[in-house]
């Protein structure tokens, strides 16, 4: 990749933070104008240590603004607009474990909780024995793990679950503190996206859509968040037991249509379109998908695998391109330039590159520090082309697009065609053409003879033309040494009466010219000259000598002729030249 | 130019008229910065963001004023540049509140600067480091490290921290452009 060509630096370093310490993921982390005053906060879930120390920040610029605690792992945080009331504050969801906790203005708003699920009987009766004592813990482990042999792990309570996976000491303390509390039994939340409700405004209200462990897919009503719709990927209570949600993307309106596009565990995508009482399997990917992105523009999805290929696939699950990337990818966003009437991919890939495509090609690559664990492209303080990294070693870093920054295709060079590849425009072989091939080529020879035959006599009376001009002296220039003289000829008026200007100049250098005469020669029954015969005085070198005279016609009808004056030199029989006039129609109406 | 031409020039009582670049980022406060200038009855209650570019004008010690108040949004910033063959002076607002883009100021400023039409000539740069009430704003000295100010040679330039609701650093500032100004309208004469 080294030998690539660069373009200059497109992006500029607006900030590095290396003691941000945050553990966080692209999903966990979005921009948004949480106070309604026009300065983007950057909202970012940091998952502390995995299990404790999980915090909501929210960063002002470079500055950590606030911190709150969350009490369970987040699977997402998404920023939506509750309502249209003003300020037009959005609200943040966090969705973690079974519920999506409401944040507005930075405080608790609201919790919801997935419908609690039915327990199995059986598992139910178990619990209830070993609260009132009749069962042995031991015996009652045996048991639970004859259930889950029975039932499917998945299918039995989060408690049950926890349980299972204990060590032998453990089991007594967490069964005598667990058993007298109901037991329910909920799903896990595994992704979150939002969907414009009625409206396509940036901050129109958006509906929450959730997706679960159990394939199900919830959309929340902004507001009340009561479940609008819910769908489960596999159908009416899961019989096929298809993959669990892991990316989701969700475009259109939700009152009008819309496309959910889902991207389960096992590779299989899913689509979901309103009205459809059952999603549909829209491709089965070659391998499991690290992060997805639904270009905006013409809803073609974009997918980062696991075995190091970057797929593009149209919206309809056709796929359009695919290429291998350098090493994995670790984290994808996109990245739109509307001011440029693109939308870049950014694909993160371990070792730190970030490379920017669009479609399969590539545009731009930066480096990071460190493997980047979460990338997003947005609005950040008052920068629109803001790009935030977050490393795996917990660095912060904010780039930002330079407003000069041009984006073309690299690997190419320019994004133009080599020429070698341009096609050119041959002409059919045609039964015409191959004859005239056929021809051209026997007779070769004898073409080429034609041709210099004819080239040959052109030019022959070229010059014989040239010749006979030159001694019949109708040129206007004097090819005589002795009297090299220019001559220029002008009628002037309309008629039936002209005036012949005539302009001589003597062109040598130094030698005067002299006995020189000028006379005209017309038909008499057509012209009367005023003065045919101008008697020219000395030319001296240099200075222009002017002569005019009258030329009556006196046709009857409105013809015209030519007239020719000559130059002539006392003694000689030759004119000096000679030149032609096309005397202008006379006009008849004067004459009455 | 006669004797008595001279001696009005001297004594400051010619008026002059200059032009003035107003730049910086959006929401660095440039309306809000002219708007300080203005009479007390053109005044503008409430400044919101420049579309394109609004012409002021205002007077500072007998020296005539037309401001150009460019907008700083992204999108318009490439209108500055049709403006730099006529302008006298620039001002350059930068928020000394935003840190994150600091550096885009940077750029802009060098941007700016290698312009053909104002590399190599000598005008002076005004820059209020505004906005400096906020809590955590950068000091004018930070700003000007920060913008690698003191490789700017061939120009006059000049930092002053300032307040734009209240008005504070501004005429200071302004005084010193109308110096500047004056110089270098006496120079040329």
């Amino acid at each position: 990749m080294g030998s690539r060509g660069l373009s200059p630096q497109q992006w500029l370093d607006a900030f590095n933070d290396l003691h941000a310490s945050i553990y966080t993921f692209s999903r966990c982390m979005t921009l948004a104008d949480i106070n309604a005053d026009g300065d983007y906060r950057l909202i970012t879930s940091d998952l502390g240590t995995g299990t404790t120390n999980i915090k909501l920040k929210v960063y002002k610029g470079t500055t950590l603004m606030s911190e709150s605690t969350l009490m369970d792992v987040p699977a997402g945080v998404v920023t939506f607009h509750m309502d249209m009331n003003e300020p037009r504050v959005p609200a943040i969801a966090v969705a973690s474990g079974p519920s999506i906790f409401v944040y507005k203005n930075m405080r608790p708003y609201f919790k919801f909780s997935l419908p609690s699920m039915n327990v199995n009987p059986l598992e139910q009766d178990l619990w209830l024995e070993v609260r009132n004592k009749h069962m042995e813990v031991e015996i009652f482990y045996e048991l639970l793990q004859n259930l889950r042999q029975e039932l499917g792990f998945s299918n039995l309570t989060s408690r049950s679950q926890q349980l299972l996976m204990l060590d032998h000491s453990n089991w007594r303390s967490f069964v005598d503190q667990y058993k007298d509390i109901p037991l329910k039994r909920q799903s896990v939340i595994t992704c979150i996206t939002t969907l414009k409700k009625s409206m396509t405004d940036e901050d129109a209200a958006s509906c929450l859509v959730a997706g679960t462990e159990n394939s199900d897919i919830y959309i929340l009503d902004p507001d009340a968040f009561t479940i609008l719709e819910n769908m489960n990927l596999g159908g009416e209570g899961n019989p096929t037991f298809v993959g669990v949600p892991a990316h989701m993307a969700a475009t259109g309106l939700h009152d009008v249509e819309f496309r959910i596009v889902v991207v389960c565990r096992d590779g299989c995508v899913y689509l979901v379109r309103r009205a459809w009482t059952q999603a549909r399997p829209l491709m089965q990917l070659p391998a499991q998908a690290v992060a997805m992105v639904v270009l905006p523009g013409n809803s073609s999805i974009v997918l980062a695998l696991m075995n190091e290929f970057l797929i593009g696939y149209t919206k309809k699950g056709k796929k359009q391109w695919e290429l291998k990337l350098p090493s994995a990818a670790t984290a994808m966003a996109p990245v739109p330039l509307h001011h440029l009437g693109l939308t870049l991919v950014a694909v993160a890939l371990t070792g730190g590159t970030v490379n920017f495509y669009s479609g399969c090609q590539i545009m731009d690559t930066i480096t990071a520090s460190d493997t980047v664990s979460a990338l997003l492209f947005g609005r950040f303080g008052q920068e629109d082309h803001s790009l935030i990294l977050v490393t795996i070693s917990g660095h912060l870093l904010v780039k930002i697009l330079k407003r000069t920054a041009q984006f073309t295709a690299q690997s190419s060079g320019t994004g133009m065609v080599p020429p070698q590849q341009i096609k050119m425009l041959v002409p059919k072989k045609t039964k015409v053409f191959m004859e005239q091939t056929l021809r051209e080529r026997e007779n070769a020879v004898a073409m080429h003879q034609t041709f210099q035959h004819d080239l040959f006599r052109l030019r022959l009376n070229t010059a014989r033309a040239c010749v006979n001009a030159l001694q019949s002296c109708k040129n206007p220039f004097s090819m005589d040494t002795h009297e090299p003289i220019k001559m220029s000829a002008q009628v002037l008026g309309l008629g039936p009466t002209f005036k012949i200007h005539i302009t001589l100049e003597n062109m040598s250098a130094s030698n005067p010219v002299k006995d020189l005469a000028i006379t005209f020669h017309c038909d008499d029954k057509l012209y009367i000259i005023e003065k045919p015969f101008i008697q020219v005085p000395l030319l001296v070198p240099g200075l222009t000598y002017k002569f005019e005279s009258l030329a009556e016609c006196i046709a009857e009808v409105g013809i015209s002729d030519q007239v020719q004056i000559f130059i002539v030199k006392l003694n000689y029989t030759q004119p000096v030249m000679a030149a032609v006039i096309n005397m202008p129609i006379s006009d008849v109406l004067a004459l009455v | 130019m006669g004797f008595w031409d001279k001696l009005v020039n001297l004594l400051g009582f010619k008026k002059k008229e200059v032009n003035i670049l107003v730049v910086g980022l959006n929401n660095s406060g440039k309306s809000t910065v002219i708007n300080h200038f203005k009479n007390e009855e053109e005044k503008l209650t409430e400044i919101v963001p420049t579309v394109g570019f609004n012409v002021e004008k205002f007077k500072n010690q007998n020296v005539g004023f037309t401001a150009f108040d460019m907008s700083g949004q992204g999108r318009y910033r490439d209108l500055w540049e049709h403006y730099y063959k006529d302008c006298h002076g620039i001002i350059f607002v930068i928020d000394s509140s935003d840190r994150l883009r600091l550096v885009v100021v940077r750029e802009e400023l060098n941007l700016l600067l290698q312009h053909p039409d104002i590399y190599g000539r000598r005008f002076p740069i005004l820059f209020f480091a505004n906005k400096m009430d906020v809590r955590d704003a950068l000091s004018s000295v930070k700003i000007a490290a920060g913008l690698g100010l003191d490789q700017i040679l061939d120009k006059s330039w000049h930092i002053c921290a300032s307040n734009a609701l209240t008005g504070e650093g501004l005429q200071e500032g302004v005084e010193w452009l109308t110096q500047q100004v004056r110089e270098l309208i006496s120079n040329r004469s």
